[in-house]
């Protein structure tokens, strides 16, 4: 693989040569993409292909072996403060603090991301009344659903606008309504200049929302390239190829 | 500002636990029974000592033998409440939420240390209120006292920043608690077999923590044993430091 050129002023995530091992296998090895502000990529592959391990490391919850991240052009490794205010990250299964209400959440969230006072009060009134959380603002996360906590998780990511929004498998326990409204949310990120980078096995969702997608298979980048909305049997014939051969052939031009 | 939010966080997680509550109930109820004993003890036997010119007063009867009772409810107490506050999230999955929000280690585990450290701060504070609602209506040893409270505050601190350290090593909060009483009660009686031979100074000796605080309780105030604490605090923040910025490498 070969690394790629310097960050343009617009690039918000650059990935260069990013490798990682995990329970004694190599979960992600030279990996290199790039990301700009407004973009959504979608990150697909079969279980264990890397991409949760590949998030986490954007994410800045987990360090790599070798290669380097780059945030807004600045070395993200050097510097993991810059996630508190460039970076949101919904885990997979969006882990809560059980003991906490929805408000106590979001409360904790922004002041670990620097907000405080007016601020913080303002951001998390906009972020509840943006997902519909009203209704569970004094809930404890402890007693939610997966979905109502993924919702949770979604909100907290969004509280401090990030540049770069990191969501790892977020139509999980969604029911239909909830997954056209994440469908909706994104690509309102998108317009407002976010960055957007989601994992997900679900086709559908990458040719709804995402304007490119890299599809990892045992940890290196297999495919990394636009889609569009009606490109679904196209996306899938290349998954699938993947997903059985580790490759696939491009269709030749006539 | 990132120590400030993990230790509102953690200081939030402990109050609307049950446990922290519980454990502050029992034992301040415990307390306040012994106070009540003590205090009819020293009464009693009051017309007896006020023959004797230089004999013990109410600090030296009542207030430091109950700052001797919280310190022995402390080696329970403290690690009960300690064992989740890396545990816990270890095993709730919500260690990585920390350390994507750019917090260094040494943050995380100062800022629950703090939140600990502020309960069991608290919880001395409304123990030393027993005695001193009776300053007013006894001779208290104002100076007694004061350093019997350094040394409670010096136990404490450290026996927090062992529970911090079990905890940043345990991936289950028993498993934390066990290892911080564990630790702590070896601490306490490592000298205990020099004891018995008659052995009072040397090395092992200087190990065990109730060589430091005993003076201390006795209002001898040393700068060697304040050293001996800070330095047992600073090593075990360093080793759940250390250990946890391990978790951020493995992953």
């Amino acid at each position: 693989m070969t690394s790629i050129t310097p960050a343009s002023p617009k690039t918000v995530l650059q990935l260069d040569l990013l490798s990682r091992r995990r329970a004694g296998r190599q979960a992600v090895q030279d990996l290199s993409l790039a990301l700009r502000s407004g973009e959504v990529m979608g990150l697909l592959g079969v279980n264990g292909a890397g991409k949760s391990t590949t998030l986490s490391m954007i994410a800045g919850a987990l360090r790599p072996d070798s290669g380097g991240i780059r945030l807004n052009g600045e070395d993200f490794l050097e510097h993991p403060e810059l996630a508190r205010t460039l970076i949101g990250w919904l885990p997979e299964r969006a882990p809560v603090w059980a003991e906490l209400t929805v408000n106590e959440h979001l409360d904790a969230h922004g002041r670990l991301r620097g907000l405080n006072g007016s601020a913080l009060r303002a951001a998390r009134s906009a972020i509840i009344e943006r997902l519909e959380l009203q209704p569970l603002a004094r809930r404890l996360a402890g007693v939610l659903s997966q979905g109502q906590r993924q919702r949770l998780g979604l909100a907290c990511a969004l509280l401090h606008r990030p540049a770069l929004l990191v969501l790892d498998e977020p139509a999980n326990a969604l029911d239909p309504v909830q997954v056209a409204g994440l469908r909706a949310l994104i690509r309102e990120q998108a317009a407002a200049g976010t960055a957007v980078i989601l994992s997900t096995h679900l086709l559908a969702e990458v040719t709804a929302v995402c304007d490119r997608v890299a599809i990892l298979h045992e940890g290196t980048l297999r495919h990394d390239g636009p889609v569009h909305a009606d490109d679904h049997a196209t996306l899938e014939k290349t998954f699938f190829e993947i997903a059985m051969n580790g490759s696939h052939q491009p269709a030749r031009a006539a | 500002m990132s120590l400030l939010a993990v230790t509102r966080l953690e200081w939030r997680r402990l109050l609307v636990r049950p446990l922290a509550w519980v454990l502050a109930a029992l034992t301040l109820g415990w307390l306040g029974w012994n106070f009540t004993l003590l205090l009819g003890s020293f009464l009693a036997g009051q017309i007896q000592r006020a023959a004797l010119p230089d004999g013990p007063g109410f600090t030296d009867l009542v207030a430091v033998p109950l700052l001797g009772q919280l310190a022995q409810l402390a080696f329970l107490v403290v690690p009960l409440l300690s064992m989740s506050v890396i545990a816990g999230e270890r095993r709730n999955g919500t260690l990585p939420l920390l350390f994507a929000a750019g917090v260094p280690a040494s943050r995380i585990v100062l800022g629950k240390y703090l939140a600990v450290l502020g309960w069991l701060l608290l919880w001395l504070a409304l123990t030393l209120t027993m005695p001193l609602v009776l300053a007013h209506a006894t001779h208290l040893d104002w100076g007694k006292l004061t350093s019997a409270t350094v040394g409670l505050v010096l136990m404490l601190a450290a026996l927090a920043a062992i529970g911090v350290a079990c905890s940043s090593f345990a991936s289950h909060p028993a498993i934390a608690a066990a290892g911080a009483l564990i630790a702590t009660l070896a601490l306490w009686e490592v000298n205990l077999g020099a004891q018995m031979a008659g052995m009072n100074g040397g090395a092992i000796n200087w190990l065990a923590m109730s060589t430091h605080l005993q003076p201390l309780l006795r209002g001898l105030v040393s700068s060697a044993d304040i050293v001996w604490f800070v330095l047992l605090i600073v090593l075990a923040l360093a080793l759940a430091t250390r250990r946890l910025g391990a978790d951020r490498e493995r992953g």
